[in-house]
């Protein structure tokens, strides 16, 4: 007997609900990433005020309006991880045996948790450029510029926490998922989420050219800081889709292996 | 190929060198329930994985509920309930939550899912904690909000992995009548356990396995039977271990003990242990304790495998 479609989109939904729920009673992972970001914006302000002046920065009123988008990123890949950990964990405990032994549609079991690290994201960047706001940073792209990058943090937890996966699925063990975080720290960092891409120079520029996190904070910097376009726009929306459809084939891949070893 | 609820024909299924289970032939009748007894590393849950789906056999068949676990793997999943010992519940979901979830992976109608999680959640006793976190719970609250999840779509066939493993005494009792009960109403039970008590108490029919394979089948009293005489235990210092073997194995068969008893199975009975006694005492050998034991399922492995169920003696017994 063929599962229906409504039977898979009846469980992808309620495996969503469970990850995302499961998100929010877990106030230790919630809280640092949602104030860490914050603390490196207001570092970040503080220790760079005078680098908006630099050759090749944009015109912004501040250093904050320029790390808008930076912060939005770096909160959301803090955030994307624990999708990708909790699903190792699930295999880990067991719980995923449990959601074999049942007949799961495979793919919502992975989108279902991909899913509450998604919500995450988008909530986590909602709450940046709220907390933000009191300090005169404004997207000029208006509500459009709002609902691009709110919906930006879902594409890109849901990105990233597919490339998570691949390593959840590959290993079944949280540590090793964690363990891998370090590489998209040192991956932001290598990125212009801090600094214009004109200013850099050398191996680090070269880089940062090819960091696709470059280009997915730069769209939403576009539309911080120059206003609403259709290059903005895109750039915002698109790279994280693209990157998302790699990354979601290789965790479907990964699933596939798996399920194929047992 | 029979049409009883759970059959399997030389299922193996081998982790690169090693044979976890090395060609095993079962049969579970309609109402039955099954045990299957081993100890640790036996090849009880590899077997069982097989059997819901969780593993594909290296080579046999197997069919569950009518369907084969291989190509027909969905619909077996659709008619089987499974309560797997290493298979976690969510700590951080109530267990309210935790039905309405396995009640949507099975598709079961909205309508019809806030009762039936109700009425399961009742049955297992844990009505009052139905709001409360996974996380919270005892052990056996646990094991009977698994054994909820296992029946939310009222399955025909029941896999229970080791459903008492680590439970308190009564908490074991409580489960135990509650698999009675199912059994009662029509529900085909398969359990793995390393209690002999539990497979004596529950199952129709046991399977002993050892090593990947079945090596003793039938019902519990049958078997026992098959051993014959009662096996008569004594506790002796090491020094006198030998010379009481020698005088042990002139009243039967030695059999194999727990560390520090000597065990020989008493032809004649317990007519003879007077007998023993003074054999004993006349070759100036100090007992320290003595009991006779009527043939056991843990009689009935030594039997078959020449050694006995390893933790059998240190099982919570219940009642």
């Amino acid at each position: 007997m063929r599962r229906k479609p409504a039977d898979t989109a009846r469980q992808l939904v309620a495996l969503s609900r469970r990850s995302t729920v499961a998100i929010f009673r877990q106030p230790a992972l919630v809280g640092p990433s949602m104030i860490f970001p914050l603390f490196f914006a207001a570092l970040g302000s503080s220790a760079f005020s005078r680098a908006i002046n630099l050759p090749g920065f944009p015109k912004v009123d501040s250093y904050l309006q320029f790390t808008l988008a930076g912060t939005v990123i770096q909160g959301v890949l803090f955030g994307s991880v624990t999708g990708a950990a909790a699903l190792a964990t699930d295999i880990q405990d067991g719980f995923f045996d449990r959601l074999l032994a049942a007949p799961t549609s495979r793919t919502s079991i992975l989108f279902g948790r991909l899913a509450g690290s998604s919500f995450f994201g988008a909530l986590q960047a909602l709450v940046f450029l709220l907390a933000l706001l009191p300090f005169g940073v404004v997207v000029q792209a208006g509500v459009v510029g709002y609902a691009s990058i709110v919906v930006a943090g879902f594409l890109t937890a849901f990105a990233v926490g597919a490339l998570m996966s691949v390593v959840a699925l590959k290993t079944g063990s949280a540590e090793a998922v964690q363990g891998t975080f370090p590489v998209l720290f040192i991956l932001l960092f290598l990125s212009s989420a801090f600094f214009p891409r004109e200013t850099m120079s050398g191996v680090y520029r070269r880089i940062a050219d090819v960091n696709p996190i470059s280009y997915m904070v730069e769209g939403q910097r576009w539309l911080a800081i120059d206003g609403l376009s259709l290059t903005a726009m895109l750039q915002t929306l698109a790279i994280p889709t693209g990157v998302a459809v790699v990354t979601t084939a290789l965790a479907l891949r990964q699933l596939s292996a798996r399920l194929a070893a047992r | 190929m029979s049409s009883a609820p759970i059959v399997a024909e030389n299922l193996v299924r081998h982790f690169g060198e090693v044979k976890a289970v090395d060609g095993i032939n079962l049969t579970v009748e309609q109402g039955e329930i099954f045990g299957f007894l081993g100890p640790n590393g036996a090849g009880k849950s590899t077997a069982v994985r097989m059997l819901t789906t969780l593993l594909r056999p290296t080579s046999g068949t197997a069919r569950v509920a009518g369907f084969d676990v291989v190509k027909q793997a969905d619909d077996v999943r659709r008619s089987i309930g499974v309560a797997l010992q290493d298979a976690a519940i969510d700590p951080l979901m109530t267990g309210f939550e935790l039905l309405e979830l396995q009640a949507v992976l099975y598709g079961i109608p909205s309508s019809k899912m806030k009762q039936r999680a109700d009425d399961l959640l009742e049955r297992v006793g844990l009505t009052a904690a139905a709001d409360r976190r996974v996380g919270t719970y005892s052990g056996g609250m646990r094991r009977r909000l698994d054994l909820a999840l296992s029946l939310i779509h009222q399955p025909v066939v029941l896999f229970l992995d080791e459903p008492t493993t680590g439970l308190d005494p009564m908490s074991r009792l409580t489960l135990w009548e509650e698999v009675r009960r199912l059994n009662r109403e029509g529900t085909t039970v398969m359990l793995t356990t390393q209690y002999l008590e539990e497979a004596d108490q529950l199952a129709d029919r046991i399977a002993i396995i050892d090593h990947g394979r079945i090596v003793r089948q039938g019902k519990p009293a049958d078997l026992k039977r098959t051993v014959g005489d009662p096996t008569l235990l004594i506790n002796v210092s090491r020094s006198q271990s030998d010379a009481a073997k020698s005088v042990l194995s002139r009243f039967g068969e030695l059999r194999p003990t727990a560390e520090g008893s000597l065990g020989v199975g008493l032809r004649g009975g317990a007519e003879r242990v007077a007998e023993v006694v003074r054999a004993l005492d006349d070759a100036k050998i100090v007992v320290e304790h003595l009991e006779l034991n009527q043939p056991s399922l843990d009689d009935v492995f030594a039997e078959a495998t020449g050694h006995r169920l390893e933790g059998a003696e240190n099982a919570p017994q219940a009642g």
